[in-house]
């Protein structure tokens, strides 16, 4: 495993980012809130 | 050889006891964080002029935000938060969802209690604890081979301190309103518990990837005022927004202050977070229902008048919260369970390619060897200085209301606040230097 972060091979930051279930677990609830909070007012 | 295997030995003991020392540090940073969270809904328990519970929430907000920047900046500086930043940038994007989380939890929040109120609002988004209970496990290796003993010690302690904050909630709750929207109300409740279950997703994502909990909070806190602000322009439109914050001029610093005491007890949580974990760092700072509750009712008299039901119900709900606490504080993870939460690091760290000794050092509460020590710039003093003036120049528009407020048992509650403040910060200090 690279020691360093700049020495980072393979996909982007952001590649990892959109395929990681922690990113869209909290998306997923968060655009639950707003359309309940919609709902709601 | 013999020397070998009596170092080894030595190493593990030596591992085994900082493991020891960082569980108590969380049990007494969640426990902290009760205290402040709950100490935070004095000063708006001040406002009493009609203003929009959305703008209430959002010069909260600001204070907030005034705090988030400046405390950070007191305490290890600005070029830690920019480092920590530099080494996990992916981070950022976690922070701010996290913010906005809060952000539309907080707005439920407030639609629950004023559809349904507070006693059944409370007891349903404190379920969040149970929900961070399944994220921990499904998705930071939370309890694994923990022991059936600790399961119930996490689990049964979190059920209590629910059924003890549905108790307190029913005691200490005014007439509840009648609404043609309770279930919506429900709704609402239901969904702030979600969503601030779901808030923790990120918190112990960030810590276990190393990154510092002061550095965390300054980007928390841009989703949180860009959400809120949002919200409020959304539901109230920016003229009447705008006339609303004028007419609050005279509370704005009560409100400020109430934020800016919210953002301690809150960073005590995140470090509750970092070294227990969300599944028991949630449940202990939720005892800030228990201090909000002392606060209403030694210092502004909220029972008065009540019967004796509503105190026994205050003892009671008192009680089970307790020992719901003690269930909890005495469930500290085992070495297997930490095993497993090494694993978790391990996997965050080999995935966004953080440099791994960083990694450890920091879930050891230490610095890492590469890193530099922390120092404080001209910039941190001149961002300390920038909140300051502007709590004291809400401070000057301020006006007391007119309210009964009983100083004995206030000085006493400050007092235990601060000794808390006190014991826990630097013990934090002494232990981990901040990280």
């Amino acid at each position: 495993m690279p020691d360093d972060a700049t020495n980072r091979t393979g996909p982007s930051r952001l590649v990892l980012v959109l395929k990681d279930i922690h990113f869209w677990v909290p998306m997923a609830v968060l655009m639950g809130g707003l359309l309940l909070l919609r709902f709601i007012h | 050889m013999q020397g070998t295997a009596a170092r080894d030995f030595s190493e593990q003991t030596q591992k085994a006891a900082r493991a020891r020392s960082l569980q108590i540090l969380g049990v007494l940073c969640g426990l902290t964080a009760g205290a402040w969270l709950g100490a935070a809904e004095a000063p708006t328990k001040l406002v009493t002029i009609g203003i929009s519970p959305m703008v209430i929430s959002l010069i909260m907000v600001i204070g907030v935000f005034l705090a988030r920047w400046s405390l950070p900046a007191l305490v290890m500086g600005t070029s830690s938060v920019r480092a920590d930043v530099g080494r996990a940038p992916h981070l950022v994007l976690w922070a701010l969802l996290a913010g906005c989380l809060w952000a539309v939890a907080n707005t439920l929040a407030i639609f629950a209690i004023r559809d349904i109120g507070l006693s059944i609002a409370f007891p349903l988004w404190n379920s969040n604890s149970l929900l961070g209970i399944l994220w921990g496990f499904l998705f930071f290796n939370e309890l694994r081979q923990a022991g059936w003993r600790r399961w119930m010690g996490v689990v049964g302690g979190a059920a209590m301190m629910c059924a003890g904050a549905a108790v307190l909630a029913t005691a200490s709750a005014a007439e509840a309103p009648r609404s043609a929207h309770s279930l919506n109300g429900v709704w609402a409740a239901l969904g702030a518990g979600i969503l601030w279950g779901t808030m923790y997703i990120p918190y112990r994502k960030a810590y276990l990837t190393g990154m510092n909990p002061l550095a965390f909070v300054t980007f928390f806190t841009f989703g949180e005022l860009g959400m809120m602000t949002g919200l409020a322009v959304a539901y109230t439109g920016i003229g009447p927004l705008w006339a609303e914050l004028l007419n609050a001029r005279a509370v704005m610093f009560w409100l400020m202050l109430g934020g800016f005491i919210w953002v301690i007890g809150d960073l005590f949580q995140q470090y509750a977070a970092k070294y227990v974990g969300i599944s028991r760092g949630i449940p202990l700072s939720n005892t800030n229902q228990l201090w909000g509750l002392l606060w209403g009712v030694l210092v502004f008299g909220e029972l008065r008048g009540k019967g004796s039901g509503a105190y026994a119900e205050v003892v009671g709900g008192s009680l089970l919260m307790m020992l719901g606490v003690g269930a909890i504080a005495l469930s500290s993870a085992t070495g297997e369970e930490q095993t497993h939460w090494r694993e978790a690091a391990e996997r965050e760290s080999a995935r966004y390619g953080v440099p791994t000794d960083y990694v450890e050092a920091r879930l050891d509460g230490r610095r890492a060897a590469s890193e530099v020590r922390p120092r404080r710039s001209l910039l941190d003093w001149l961002l300390v200085a920038a909140a300051t003036s502007v709590l004291l120049g809400f401070a000057l528009m301020a006006r007391v209301p007119e309210f009964s407020f009983r100083w004995g048992p206030a000085a006493v509650l400050t007092i235990v606040t601060l000794f808390l403040l006190l014991v826990c910060g630097e013990r934090l200090w002494r232990t981990t230097r901040f990280h």
